[in-house]
């Protein structure tokens, strides 16, 4: 019993072990960063337990001073409005590819696949010179419909498999009720569907959030989205490491209370929570 | 609350015509687009650039974006000849290739126009100056400076080394596991070890072409000056450098100069204002400030010249000479130089100017002098002004940081650079 009990102690100790060791693999790069936003300039690459108390709010205050705010706002602004039109878009195709008896579904999904698969780098000279002569470089429609093109395959993609699983059954007895399609839609399968909802919502906006190539090539100082502001705090001089260690803190902190709130719907929607 | 028909489309309507905004402000008249990389001045400019709407009526919309992201878009702007851009940021390095490429455009017809002409430095106006043509108006010149802790040279008597033997020697003095004696960029690149290694080319003797201003480039890289040069590099930083210094580029040294960890370095200027600064350096007060050290053929300190131009494609030259002119005069770089860190100015009249040689003073009282003694020692081919020097100088640095890191002997990597030139010179 005592050898079992130790056995059995050795092997939760190992697997605590491990834990930590991969947490702190995945929170130590994090903490450093933090730490680097608090540091002045003398101190930045000193080791913290050197000059524990060494800390100011310098990098922040210059970070609030400079273009970044800015470019955070047209993160959201792009991002949230990319997923949103994607949603409002691709839910109802993904609806119809899963439900109707359409012909050439399977050239769709196909289609569907090689767009997400398509690498953004393969048609940017195109994209770039119909945007130039559209006139919509550095505009938001512009850079909103270039995110859509990697928001909208996934969406549709990943709500056509959720909504497969959803019953027939469910939406005849809708429509026998007296709803509509749409109304069924609406009231009825995008309920029942939440999880996966959620799931691709977040997960369009997370692309979209984390985008740099499109904003690269389409942006300019007006429109301009975080992760290619941070690219500036780099000159040909000099690199800002703490205002960069500010921009990726405030890059990745509005991502982790939605994916707290959304890490549910997302767990539901990829284990296939919607039942027959 | 109930949406109606009318409250939806005016919703969008509103939402939409606030997303065009930005395409409405470019679409007015009287504008220029100007692209520029980060630096001291361009920053600086950028934060000014009302300045030049006030004086001339005409809005300047100033880009300044990190240098990846800056090469990234201007090669787009450029192979597209999209016309979006009316002033680009031309280094000197690139001049020759986008000349030849037909990317921008001459500026001789502009340059008796110029508000501050004859306040220009005639070396870094002379970067721009290929088969007769100005292809560029310089703001700013980095020159090579040696930044050096006095307090550890001072222990073992030494003032700054002369040459890079006697940077050797002390080296060897005061090199010590907290301390490492030396770092220089070593990282592979024409903008990296390629701005300080031909610093040691020059100083015995070498060059990369048989006769560059005769007009003879048969390559020469493989010489017994250049491979002289090659092992007192490789000696110094193999030797009495810190840790991991085969990768080293200059964010890495101003960090390890800025905490103490390496006692002397050849950097930019702007690098080494940065280094000297007590409001970014630990070590500020304990740092002394030099020309680069020379060799049995003389000095030769680097310079990397930045200028702006006007890509061909621009549709409204006029004005972005205009914005070139202010840019340049001696009073807009006079008030950046005062706002910014900025020491880099080739107005030639700012280095006696009472205000600046003050605040310049305060961070080092030699600062701008030692600038203008380097300068004066540099020549302007410093690195070949050629179209395809970007490929050259890669294939050279990618062989002087193998054979720093072990893979070739010096021997091999300077064979094997020659060999590359030879190939490319033959496209």
């Amino acid at each position: 019993m005592d050898d079992k009990s130790f056995a059995y102690r050795a092997k939760k100790a190992s697997g605590i072990a491990m834990m930590l060791a991969f947490l702190a693999f995945a929170v130590l790069p994090i903490l450093w960063v933090l730490i680097l936003s608090l540091r002045p300039a003398t101190a930045l690459f000193e080791p913290i337990w050197e000059s524990p108390t060494n800390l100011t709010f310098d990098n922040f205050r210059g970070i609030a001073d400079s273009g970044f705010p800015r470019a955070l706002l047209n993160s959201f602004l792009t991002a949230g409005i990319a997923t949103i039109l994607s949603m409002i878009v691709g839910v109802p195709a993904a609806f119809a590819l899963a439900k109707s008896r359409l012909r050439g579904k399977f050239v769709a999904s196909w289609v569907l696949l090689l767009l997400r698969m398509a690498p953004p780098v393969g048609f940017v000279i195109p994209l770039f010179l119909i945007y130039i002569n559209a006139g919509l470089i550095d505009t938001y429609p512009g850079l909103i419909m270039a995110y859509m093109t990697l928001t909208l395959p996934l969406v549709v993609w990943s709500m056509w498999t959720t909504f497969a699983q959803i019953p027939n059954e469910l939406i005849e007895s809708a429509l026998m009720d007296g709803a509509s399609l749409a109304k069924a839609l609406v009231l009825v399968v995008i309920p029942a569907a939440r999880p996966g909802v959620v799931a691709a919502a977040i997960l369009g906006f997370l692309i979209a959030w984390n985008d740099f190539f499109f904003a690269l090539i389409i942006t300019r100082g007006s429109t301009v989205t975080a992760p290619v502001s941070i690219m500036n705090f780099i000159s040909s001089d000099s690199v800002d490491w703490g205002s960069i260690a500010v921009a990726a803190i405030c890059v990745t902190l509005p991502i982790i209370p939605v994916m707290v709130i959304a890490n549910r719907y997302i767990v539901q929607s990829l284990s296939g929570a919607v039942k027959g | 609350m109930k949406l109606t028909r009318r409250g939806t489309l005016s919703g969008m309507a509103a939402t939409a015509a606030v997303l065009a905004a930005p395409m409405r402000v470019r679409a007015a008249t009287g504008e220029i687009n100007v692209m520029l990389f980060a630096q001291p001045y361009t920053q600086g400019l950028r934060n000014i650039a009302a300045d030049f709407e006030k004086e001339t009526g005409i809005r300047a919309n100033v880009d300044v974006v990190g240098q990846d992201v800056f090469e990234s878009r201007i090669n787009l702007t450029f192979t597209g000849g999209t016309g979006e851009v009316d002033v680009v940021h031309v280094p000197a390095i690139q001049a020759q290739k986008w000349r030849e490429a037909s990317w921008i455009r001459p500026v001789d017809d502009y340059l008796d126009a110029l508000t501050s002409r004859s306040d220009l430095l005639k070396g870094p106006m002379d970067s721009y100056l290929v088969a007769g043509q100005q292809w560029g108006v310089p703001f700013a010149a980095g020159v090579g400076m040696m930044a050096y802790r006095k307090d550890l040279l001072d222990r073992v008597g030494s003032g700054a080394p002369d040459t890079w033997a006697d940077m050797l020697a002390v080296a060897k003095q005061i090199h010590s596991d907290d301390v490492a004696a030396v770092a220089l960029r070593a990282a592979p690149g024409q903008g990296f070890n390629m701005f300080i290694f031909p610093m040691f080319m020059r100083a015995y003797g070498g060059k990369f072409f048989a006769d560059y201003v005769g007009g003879d480039l048969t390559p020469a890289v493989n010489s017994p000056e250049n491979l002289e040069a090659l092992k007192i590099y490789i000696d110094l930083l193999n030797n009495y450098g810190p840790q991991g210094v085969g990768t080293f580029n200059f964010p890495e040294i101003t960090a390890s100069m800025q905490n103490g960890q390496v006692a002397m370095t050849i950097e930019g200027s702007g690098v080494v204002s940065l280094i000297i600064d007590p409001a970014t350096s630990k070590y500020a007060d304990q740092m002394g400030i030099a020309v680069p050290p020379g060799g049995p053929a003389g000095r030769s300190p680097a310079i990397a010249v930045h200028g702006m131009g006007i890509p061909a494609s621009s549709r409204n030259p006029d004005g972005a000479a205009r914005f070139i002119s202010w840019a340049t005069s001696t009073e807009t770089v006079r008030k950046i130089a005062l706002n910014e860190p900025f020491i880099d100015f080739v107005n030639g009249s700012l280095a006696r100017d009472k205000d600046l040689v003050t605040k310049y003073g305060n961070i080092q009282p030699d600062l701008l002098n030692v600038r203008v003694a380097a300068l004066e020692q540099t020549i302007g081919h410093y690195r070949p002004l050629l179209p395809n020097w970007d490929e050259i100088g890669a294939a050279i640095g990618e062989n002087v940081n193998g054979a720093l890191n072990g893979l070739y002997s010096p021997e091999d990597a300077l064979e094997a650079a020659q060999d590359e030139m030879e190939m490319l010179a033959s496209f």
